[in-house]
This record gives C-alpha cells, sequence and structure tokens, in this order.
C-alpha cells in the first residue's frame, strides 16, 4: 500500500506498543522577557499510534504546544524529544495541518499533495501514485485535477489532509483543522480522520476548543487552562473503537464530557 | 480584468446584436457628420477641430503618400518596449531581493519613499542633460516611469504572504529558496503583473513627455512639428495613432495578466484544470 512507511513502522513496533514517541519535561514559552506565560509545565509522554486532543479555551496555550512541537516555535525552557531526538526545529517525521486549508491556489489538489516530495527533491511515479491514493483516501477520488478554488471548504481541507500525510510523518499534528466548517461536514470529517489516522498507524497530537469533539476523537485528553497556560489534567477516555458518532449521547461519553467540564470550569 | 470580464460579460450573454452595432454606427456617424458641417461652415475653429475627411487624408498622407510617420513611430515604440523592459526588470528584480531580505528592505525603505514622492517628470531634463538629446535619454526616462509601480507591487506581494502558508511551507523544512519559488513569488505574481500594467501604462506618456522636452525624432516631436506649423489634421493622425497603440498595449498586458494568473478567473481555471488532467494520465502511461 501507498502508506507503507508509517504503517509498516507500526506493525513493525507493533510487539513493542508503549514506545514513547514523544517525551516534554517542563516544556515552557514566555513572551515578552518572561512577563507573559504562554505556557508553563508541560509535561507528558506520548506513545506510538496514540492520538491526543488538546482541549481548552482560547489563550491556554493549546497552539503555542502544538507549535513547539512542531519545531515552528522555539520553547523558552524544558526538554522536548521526538523519536529521541531533541526538537531544535522542523522535522520530517512531524507534519502539521492549519486551521486554513494553506493550499496553494495555483496547483491542483495533486500537485499541492506533492507539494511536501517536491521539498525533498523525490517527485516519481512512486510518489504521484501515492498522492493519488491519498486524494482517494480522503474521498476525493474525483477532484485530483481541480484547483482549491473549485473545491469547498471541506474539500479543501481534505486535500490538506491528503497532503499532511503525503509527507510519510509518524507524528501528525492538527491545529483546529476543521473549526472554520459547518458542524456536519466537521463531523462526518472527524469520523474520517479517526479512520484515516488509524490506517496510516500514524500518533496525533489534536488541537481543538470543542469538547465533544476532543473526546470522540481522542485516547487521551489533554485538558487545558488558561493564565498561565498549563496542562490541567490528562484524561484517559478508553471508548471502544471505532466509534460512531451516536456514542456521543452515551452516559459514559457524557461522564467524560462532564470531567472536561469540571476541570475547565475550576479554572475559571 | 474589469475591461475583460464586461467585454465577456455582454459576449456570452450575447448582447451585442446588431441593433446595438447600429446604433453605435450612426451615432459615431452622426457626431462625425456634424463635427464636419460645423468645420466646413465655420462654425467650429479648424485650427482646434481639423474636418474629419483632412484628418482622414492626413492617415492617408502620413502614412501612405509621404510615408514619413513610420520612422517615428517605430522609435518612439522601441523607446516604450526598451525602457518598460529595462525599467521593470530593475524593478521587479531588486524588489525580489529586497523582499528576500529583512535588512535590505528595512535600509531601503527610505529612499523609496522619497524618490517615490519626487514628480518622476521633473528628473527629465536632469536625464536629458545627462544623456543627451537622443535615443539613451529617451530609455532612460521611460525606465524611470516605469521603475516604481512594479518595484512597488512586486515589494506589496512579497511582504503580503500569508503567515500561515509560511508556516506550512516551514513545517515541511522547505529551504528559503523553495519559499521563495514555490510561496512567494506564484503568490506575488498578481500584485507584480498589476504593477506592470501601470508601468505600461505610463510608459507611452513618459516618452512623449521626453520627446516633447527635447528630441530630434518620435511621434511627440512630429506632434510638436505639425502644431508648430497649424497643421492640426496631422497632429491629430499622430494623436489617433497614439490611441490605437495605447489600446494595444493596454489589452495586451490584460491578455498577459489573463493567461499567467490564470487562478484568478473561474474560465481559465477549469481550462487549465482540463489540461493538467490530461498531460497527468499522458505522463502516467508513459512510464508505466
Amino acid at each position: 500500500m501507498a502508506f507503507a512507511k508509517p504503517r509498516d513502522a507500526a506493525e513493525t513496533a507493533g510487539a513493542a506498543m508503549g514506545e514513547t514517541l514523544i517525551e516534554a519535561r517542563d516544556v515552557a514559552k514566555t513572551f515578552g522577557d518572561g512577563r507573559v506565560i504562554a505556557l508553563q509545565g508541560a509535561n507528558f509522554e506520548v506513545k506510538r499510534g496514540e492520538f491526543i486532543s488538546l482541549v481548552g479555551p482560547s489563550g491556554c496555550g493549546k497552539s503555542t504546544l502544538l507549535r513547539i512541537v512542531a519545531g515552528l516555535l522555539a520553547r523558552s525552557s524544558g526538554e522536548l524529544r521526538v523519536h529521541g531526538e531533541e526538537v531544535t526545529g522542523p522535522r520530517t517525521d512531524v507534519a502539521m495541518m492549519f486551521q486554513k486549508p494553506t493550499l496553494l491556489a495555483w496547483r491542483t489538489a495533486v500537485e499541492n499533495v506533492l507539494l511536501p516530495s517536491e521539498i525533498k527533491g523525490r517527485v516519481g511515479q512512486a510518489e504521484r501514485r501515492k498522492a493519488i491514493e491519498l486524494l482517494e483516501l480522503a474521498g476525493l477520488k474525483d477532484f485530483a485535477f481541480s484547483f482549491p478554488s473549485q473545491l469547498s471548504g471541506g474539500m479543501q481541507q481534505r486535500v490538506a489532509l491528503a497532503r499532511l500525510l503525503q509527507t510519510g510523518a509518524d507524528v501528525l499534528l492538527l491545529d483546529e483543522p476543521f473549526g472554520a466548517l459547518d458542524e456536519f461536514t466537521r463531523e462526518r470529517l472527524n469520523v474520517e480522520l479517526a479512520r484515516i489516522t488509524r490506517e496510516v498507524g500514524a500518533t496525533t497530537l489534536f488541537v481543538t476548543h470543542n469538547i465533544g469533539e476532543a473526546i470522540f476523537l481522542a485516547d487521551r485528553v489533554f485538558v487545558m487552562t488558561p493564565r498561565p497556560g498549563e496542562i490541567a489534567r490528562i484524561i484517559d477516555v478508553g471508548l471502544e473503537r471505532p466509534r460512531d458518532p451516536s456514542i456521543q449521547v452515551t452516559p459514559e461519553f457524557n461522564a467524560l464530557v462532564a470531567e472536561v467540564r469540571s476541570t475547565l470550569g475550576g479554572a475559571e | 480584468m474589469s475591461a475583460t470580464d464586461e467585454t465577456s460579460a455582454l459576449a456570452s450573454s450575447g448582447q451585442w446584436s446588431w441593433r446595438i452595432v447600429a446604433n453605435h454606427v450612426a451615432i459615431l456617424a452622426g457626431l462625425l457628420g456634424a463635427w464636419e458641417i460645423g468645420a466646413r461652415t465655420g462654425f467650429l475653429d479648424p485650427l482646434f477641430f481639423p474636418r474629419p475627411t483632412d484628418i482622414l487624408a492626413g492617415f492617408w498622407r502620413l502614412y501612405v503618400t509621404q510615408g514619413n510617420i513610420w520612422d517615428h513611430l517605430g522609435l518612439t515604440v522601441a523607446e516604450v518596449l526598451t525602457g518598460f523592459v529595462a525599467g521593470s526588470v530593475l524593478g521587479i528584480g531588486l524588489a525580489l531581493l529586497v523582499g528576500m531580505s529583512d535588512r535590505l528592505r528595512r535600509y531601503l525603505k527610505p529612499y523609496v519613499i522619497i524618490s517615490e514622492a519626487t514628480p518622476r517628470i521633473a528628473i527629465g531634463p536632469v536625464i536629458i542633460a545627462a544623456f543627451g538629446f537622443g535615443w539613451t535619454s529617451k530609455v532612460a526616462i521611460v525606465m524611470l516611469v516605469c521603475f516604481f509601480a512594479p518595484f512597488v507591487n512586486t515589494l506589496n506581494g512579497m511582504v503580503n504572504v500569508d503567515e500561515n502558508e509560511m508556516d506550512m511551507m516551514r513545517s515541511m523544512r522547505a529551504s528559503k529558496w523553495q519559499i521563495f519559488r514555490k510561496l512567494m513569488l506564484p503568490d506575488a505574481l498578481p500584485e507584480i503583473l498589476g504593477g506592470l500594467r501601470l508601468a505600461m501604462a505610463s510608459a507611452l506618456g513618459g516618452a512623449l513627455v521626453a520627446e516633447f522636452i527635447a528630441s530630434n525624432a518620435g511621434l511627440g516631436v512630429l506632434i510638436n512639428q505639425y502644431t508648430g506649423v497649424l497643421n492640426m489634421a496631422s497632429a491629430f493622425v499622430c494623436v489617433l495613432t497614439l490611441t490605437v497603440l495605447g489600446f494595444f498595449i493596454f489589452r495586451g498586458m490584460e491578455a498577459l495578466d489573463h493567461w499567467i494568473v490564470f487562478w484568478s478567473d473561474r474560465r481559465r481555471t477549469e481550462q487549465v484544470s482540463r489540461r493538467r488532467a490530461r498531460a497527468w494520465s499522458e505522463r502516467m502511461e508513459k512510464r508505466t
């Protein structure tokens, strides 16, 4: 299959499930000579194949944390390791997706998906086939040659998702990727995101301010609170997979929502 | 952009019916007829309004029997094109260089603002004093006129790149050169072409003013000569020639914009989309 790299990696490591991919020790970020604390004392480990949601109100540092893991933002202090290596900048095994699709308007969908391969300087038949297959995986079989302006907002994010997977990275960072979409489109894309990340064996950090969405997708939820931004609590979700949207009305699900809410409420 | 949109909208909605064309012809004929009669009866001063028939005769004389307009026209066009290419290449090139470097941008900005505030035509006589009455000084003036719009627009286009898109490129470990070539440059293209259009619009005017100031050939000189001896019909021929020239230059730039920045037009986007799909399947078939 096209997703050979992450999946094979996941299978070979299958026995060693529990291998730690991301390790954070007292990661903090301050601005303005330390006067503004955007994020303080983040401590966590993320294991291979895990899906982590970071949820919290604006100003809780969730996007800051994500950008630090992406290597786009330098941390002020603390230790951060991915694959056991100190993070000093963007890495090829970590890829990020944004709230805006950030597609290039002058490229067709498939050309946009090929961008990461182009940047690595490797565009052959294999990469081209993989790009088409990823577009199919994202449900855009018939739109490979459409330009972004010809696609709806939801479809544009599907292209961005395919591009994210084309990087071959096994750590995926998603910063409110469907936040600008309508409720129905978002729910459908969330179900597909859950399916796709499992299928490719990705390790995922997903930022959102929607509590239900955070729980629905995650193995563990990092509940974050503002002023100063910090991880207030880590909640194990423990719901069975694959999950259907209907689980969102079950008592177990609502108990989890209440738990997240009480953590967030206590901070305010 | 807007002009093409309007004409294509008209054409597609089938509004160019014979009746409308006939109306236009009737109005034009009426105007010219009134003008002709007014000039013949002395109601219009022929010094300012030479008879249309005289202007028509002037076209025949200047382009065919005497044929003296060709050299002047050729020279003016050559000045415009050379100055335009040199000025805009310099403008765009410098802006790309400056846009890539924060430091250059900071230090060069005041000079650009100062030189932008200076009326360009005021420097005309200075340039003529430096380069003489010939071809070089005209090209230099057109160059100057054509430098700023592409420079400012290109710089704007480079600076206004979306921060999220920059992060997207950085997160993929794109080099500075890759970010420039794959993101900043194509992203700035609509603005660069807008700058080129502005430059082209002022290039013709710049060349004429330069010729008016001091020159021995070119359409501006010809206009000066004819008005000097009150041969207004021939002067009108030169002016109308410039009208046609300006029209084609404007349309040419529009077509270039339309062709390059295809993604800002829906129909062009669909066209390019089909072409890329075809090219893709041909490539995949060839190699498998």
